[in-house]
């Protein structure tokens, strides 16, 4: 995999639309700071407005790794493919989960995220109670609940239904363009994410000249 | 910070903890099953050693030395070796033959015959009992005063007799009794006298004048010599030095140092035994949780790795198997004390008749409870380090995706 060039602006929404194997979590997990890229030219990320960009290709470089890991608590929420919820965490705990490891006050957004995303009344209910689509919702919520900078979803909705997967999926970049915040979203499931609206992320598979390898090249 | 991240994890694993109490409470389980009956095999071997040693080192007939024969040991000797500071109790005693003194109370019609025992202050046979002092006091063995019929305040007349220029002679003491020493100081019929009582006996059997008591007869200025003496050492551990000592100056001597080498010989043994079962028993309890909580790490790869996600640092994820098998250790520590107490009582009661009252078969100190704390919380954090060595491990791109 190759990025010659990726420039993504605060609060835009992006799609990374694909077969699965082109590298779409490759390439996510290098921007959520958690897989090293084997060469690393310039890679640089401004946590809010006005704030100096930070290298984290020097970080990477000098194997910061706990540097990494509190700029991803601090600044970046994840949605995984299947929730990822502590089991023996209430819904209320799961998503309040990265506020509390921040040690940020209560304040009513777990509580409002949860009736945005309609699972208020699961909140003190322990995850296996949940539908697979209530846990996304709380998945969704964990993500957000501490009001980060990037929220990056690695096909948030693969494990739904069609119809509660699209509902899911708008209620997500609804959520996110209230809060205004930057979202990357991998998904092999384009025909719905058109109509959010979503910059896609060109990127084209190709063979290496021996022929031995392809190559994904991402750009945009 | 370290504080709140630490914290933190308490929670989580506290949280993840609880909420699998079944899986809990099995490694609880199985550690009580393996702490509990050692920690009564342990309170056996404590139990039963520890009263057989306490009778060896309370009775005071282990401690004694008794010299063979009789000698020629002038005051001075004894002295010396009172001075010595394994000895606890030394005091010459007179001629065995010369000793004897019949006894007669106003109450029983029977006539005792009793051997006279010198004693003085600090006679292991006496602990706790009144020490006779002067020519009129004695303490009678319980087998003398129940055949006298007599208790203590009593008075009992005492008479000594001899041949002297070839006729009969017999003189009267009258004596108080000041205390009933119990069958185990003195099996047999006896009279702990003073040593100058016991020299006055010896004086008058011998011809010799007693003016103090009005008893005539011939006038001796020579230095008293005694045939043997009463030697009891401080502890058990001093009688075999101080008998080697003896034996090299010529005198040979009597002691039961061979029933106290069976039992310090049984209690090594014991204790060896004891220690490689426990080994085996918290080596092997300690692969078993280590492997459990090994498989845990892979059975909550994606839960670690969402904390790694969420911002958990290598450090904090190490400390979540650690808590948890503190928790483990902790808990069936208690299950296994729990254990132990119940079972040492029902032992204990088993074998009430054929013990002596406050020993007890089956029995810890608390510093053993601790002990066993100590060891259980050391194997387990031994366990639970090398799964967290390998929860450290995990990527949090792992939580990214299914695997």
């Amino acid at each position: 995999m190759r990025v010659p060039s990726l420039q993504i602006a605060l609060g835009e929404k992006i799609a990374l639309i694909g077969e699965s194997g082109c590298g779409k979590s490759t390439l996510l997990d290098m921007l959520s700071m958690t897989l090293r890229p084997s060469k690393i030219g310039s890679f640089r990320f401004r946590p809010e407005r006005g704030a100096d960009p930070v290298n984290v290709a020097e970080l990477w470089r000098k194997k910061r790794l706990n540097k990494l890991g509190d700029l991803r608590r601090l600044r970046i929420g994840y949605v995984m493919q299947t929730g990822g919820l502590l089991p023996y965490l209430t819904v209320r705990e799961n998503i309040g989960l990265s506020r509390r490891l921040l040690d940020m006050p209560d304040d009513d957004l777990v509580e409002t995220l949860a009736a945005d995303l309609g699972i208020r009344r699961q909140l003190d209910k322990l995850p296996h109670l949940l539908s697979v689509g209530e846990r996304q919702r709380v998945a969704i919520g964990r993500a957000l609940a501490h009001r980060p900078s990037i929220v990056i979803a690695d096909e948030p909705t693969a494990s739904l239904d069609p119809i509660t997967a699209e509902r899911i999926m708008s209620l997500f970049i609804e959520l996110v363009d209230e809060l205004n915040i930057t979202v990357i979203i991998a998904s092999h499931a384009w025909r719905h994410i058109n109509r959010l609206g979503l910059r896609h992320l060109s990127h084209r598979t190709r063979k290496k000249r021996n022929g031995s390898m392809t190559e994904t090249v991402v750009t945009g | 910070m370290i504080l709140k991240r630490v914290k933190n994890v308490v929670w989580l694993a506290s949280r993840d903890y609880r909420n699998e109490w079944q899986m809990s409470g099995f490694y609880l389980l199985a550690l009580a099953a393996v702490l509990g009956p050692m920690m009564i095999l342990f309170g056996l071997k404590f139990g039963i050693i520890g009263s057989l040693l306490g009778n060896l080192i309370e009775d005071p007939r282990n401690r004694e030395i008794h010299p063979v024969g009789s000698g020629r040991y002038d005051s001075a000797w004894i002295e010396q070796l009172r001075k010595r500071s394994e000895i606890d109790f030394i005091i010459p005693r007179t001629r065995s033959i010369a000793a004897t003194m019949q006894l007669k109370s106003d109450i029983s019609s029977r006539i005792v015959t009793v051997e006279m025992i010198s004693t003085d202050h600090g006679d292991p046979l006496l602990q706790g009992f009144t020490i006779p002092k002067g020519l009129r006091q004695l303490v009678l063995s319980a087998s003398a005063a129940g055949k006298l019929n007599v208790a203590r305040g009593d008075r009992i007349s005492g008479s000594l007799s001899r041949r002297f220029n070839g006729k009969s002679e017999r003189v009267h003491l009258e004596l108080t009794l000041v205390d009933v020493a119990p069958a185990g100081s003195f099996p047999r019929d006896g009279a702990f006298v003073s040593l100058a009582l016991l020299e006055t006996a010896e004086d008058f059997r011998d011809g010799r004048a007693v003016p103090s008591l009005g008893w005539t007869g011939d006038i001796d200025d020579k230095p008293r010599s005694y045939p043997g003496f009463r030697l009891y050492t401080r502890s058990i551990y001093d009688v075999a030095p101080i008998s080697k000592a003896l034996e090299k100056i010529g005198i040979e001597v009597r002691t039961r140092a061979a029933d106290i080498e069976i039992v310090s010989d049984m209690d090594r043994n014991l204790t060896a035994v004891f220690w490689v079962i426990a080994v085996i028993g918290l080596v092997g309890f300690s692969f078993s949780l280590g492997a459990s909580l090994w498989a845990n790490v892979d059975r909550k790869r994606k839960e670690l790795s969402v904390l790694r996600l969420v911002g958990f640092r290598t450090g904090d994820i190490v400390w979540f198997p650690v808590i948890q098998s503190f928790y483990t250790a902790a808990l069936g520590w208690v299950m296994a004390s729990l254990i132990f107490l119940g079972v040492a009582h029902l032992i204990n009661r088993m074998f009430t008749d054929q013990l002596e009252r406050g020993d007890n078969v089956c029995q810890l100190l608390p510093e053993h409870f601790l002990i066993a704390f100590g060891l259980t919380i050391a194997s387990a954090f031994l366990a639970a380090g090398m799964a967290g060595y390998r929860a450290a491990r995990i990527e949090p791109s792992e939580g990214l995706r299914e695997i």
